[in-house]
């Protein structure tokens, strides 16, 4: 439900970038709002992940701007309300670590440095394994789950704060069937809570009830397209 | 056993090898996690640089360890992160250079004697009640800091690129935790020495992983573990009378990992998660 009077939440223009000689991303343009959900698909290497890591401030484009919620994404202010879950747990497994303990982490960039947690950050905690199915597993050491649990615990992570904005690199990959339609379901009200929401994803049929457009990144631009444009898209080019 | 601690050496062993066995574990959980187990060997050959260095500026050779053992760090630090630090070669040369180093100040100054033994393998029954407070001082200053910025180390330790992602200070964080190992390096100079100290900030994390669930219990571990190491490996060496306390400090922690190591599979074999895809 895109709130499209207020300003935008995410605004790529004439974004470039590449990793060689050739562009990845050429001349990119795109304007969420609050309460977009929106699903990023292309091919292999096609910029999805690249689109994700310019949003975060991780990249700076070659050229054009990346503005994040009304700011350069290189703010550490604006970062602190971006909710990020990259495909899997990428992180270090030299020791063990808790369920709850990863998904509490999505708490403390937005505390003050020195500061305490935020009041209610127990409950924070336990919400957001509930709502990825993973409540009756939050004492449990991440490592001794399956990669799809691993998958939830981060995606819990990176809801946790209530951020206005998810950045979601294939939440669904790893995940059950069963269970996907429920977690689509989730992110589906929080995007009519005003959340803003880029998942990105192969399969955009996982998101087919909650989602209307899919961007696809194709030749470096991002088109915008219904459910039947991409499957006619991918008939023209398997 | 109390019996043992009546004479005042032993007391000074054991209030600096209790301080040491506590907090190394502190940091070491950090550094475990982010597999960075090596870096405090580096930081302790480099230190043995700095001890003669300090000697030949004149100063007490914890100082030039200390100083050393901060620079060094910070320069490690910037290497690792800047991606010129991936292979075991860069840290190879770093030991390298500051066990060389040292050892050749230390001989142009004709002071390459004995007491180089202490430098390396430790000398705690030699340790002055100064020296001791001093150990305890550095010990509580690093678990201090290590607990005002617990979450925010976790974090990072956890995944940096995630950390980074989400605005925090992770390159100033990054820098702390270098600083507070090379901290903990320079009080355990005397405990346990420059060559062996590296091992309380990973062996007892690694014994505390075997029992525990989450980082806090692992940590948790680690410090039971870390106390019991030094208790231990002071108490067999003064019983012996012969054996450096230093090296039966590490041999104990090793003893307690391997215990550990086989109560923690009875453990998990009664504890299996429900892993469901």
């Amino acid at each position: 439900m895109s709130v499209s009077g207020t300003a935008p939440t995410v605004e790529l223009s004439g974004v470039r970038f590449g990793y060689g000689p050739s562009p990845v991303l050429d001349g990119a343009d795109l304007v969420l709002h609050p309460g977009d959900f929106v699903v990023l698909s292309g091919p292999n290497g096609s910029g999805k992940s690249t689109l994700l890591r310019l949003c975060l401030g991780l990249l700076r484009p070659q050229a054009g701007t990346v503005r994040v919620l009304g700011s350069s994404p290189r703010d550490p202010e604006v970062l602190r309300r971006i909710g990020y879950a990259p495909q899997g747990f990428r992180g270090a497994s030299s020791l063990p670590v808790s369920v709850t303990e990863v998904v509490a982490a999505g708490l403390v960039p937005g505390k003050p440095l020195l500061g305490r947690m935020p009041r209610g950050g127990r409950r924070s905690v336990s919400a957001a394994l509930e709502a990825v199915g993973l409540g009756d597993l939050s004492a449990e050491c991440l490592f001794e789950l399956s990669g799809g649990q691993q998958q939830r615990a981060v995606l819990a992570r990176a809801m946790v704060g209530d951020p206005p904005l998810l950045l979601l690199d294939e939440p669904t990959t790893g995940i059950d069937q069963s269970l996907r339609p429920a977690f689509v379901a989730e992110l589906s009200r929080r995007a009519e809570r005003g959340v803003t929401i880029i998942a990105v994803s192969h399969d955009p049929d996982d998101f087919h009830e909650a989602v209307e457009r899919i961007l696809l990144i194709d030749g470096g631009r991002i088109r915008s397209l219904t459910h039947d444009e991409f499957h006619d898209h991918l008939e023209i080019r398997p | 056993m109390i019996g043992l601690f009546t004479e005042e050496f032993a007391l000074r062993a054991l209030v600096a090898a209790l301080a040491v066995g506590a907090a190394a574990p502190v940091v070491g959980g950090f550094l475990v996690q982010r597999r960075l187990s090596l870096i405090g060997d580096g930081i302790g050959h480099l230190a043995f640089a700095g001890v003669a260095l300090g000697i030949l500026a004149g100063v007490a050779p914890v100082w030039g360890a200390l100083a050393v053992a901060l620079l060094g760090a910070a320069a490690l630090e910037r290497l690792r992160a800047r991606g010129r630090l991936a292979g075991d070669l860069s840290l190879a040369l770093v030991f390298y250079a500051g066990i060389a180093l040292g050892a050749v100040v230390l001989s142009a100054l004709d002071r390459f004697d004995g007491s180089v033994l202490g430098v390396l393998f430790g000398s705690l029954y030699a340790t002055s009640w100064s020296e001791t407070w001093l150990m305890v001082a550095l010990c509580a200053v690093v678990v201090a800091l290590a607990l005002l910025f617990y979450r925010e180390l976790f974090v990072v330790a956890l995944d940096e690129e995630t950390a980074r992602a989400s605005g925090l200070p992770v390159d100033s964080l990054n820098l702390l935790l270098v600083a507070l190992t090379a901290l903990l390096v320079t009080a355990g100079m005397r405990a346990v020495g420059l060559l062996l100290v590296a091992s309380l900030l990973v062996v007892p994390v690694a014994a505390g992983s075997r029992l525990a669930h989450s980082f806090r219990g692992t940590l948790g571990w680690g410090v039971v573990m870390g106390v019991l190491s030094t208790v231990g490996g002071l108490v067999a060496a003064l019983l012996v009378g012969t054996l450096t306390p230093g090296a039966t400090i590490v041999l104990a922690s090793i003893l307690l990992f391997v215990g550990a190591t086989v109560g923690g599979r009875r453990a998990a074999r009664r504890h299996r998660p429900v892993v469901r895809s």
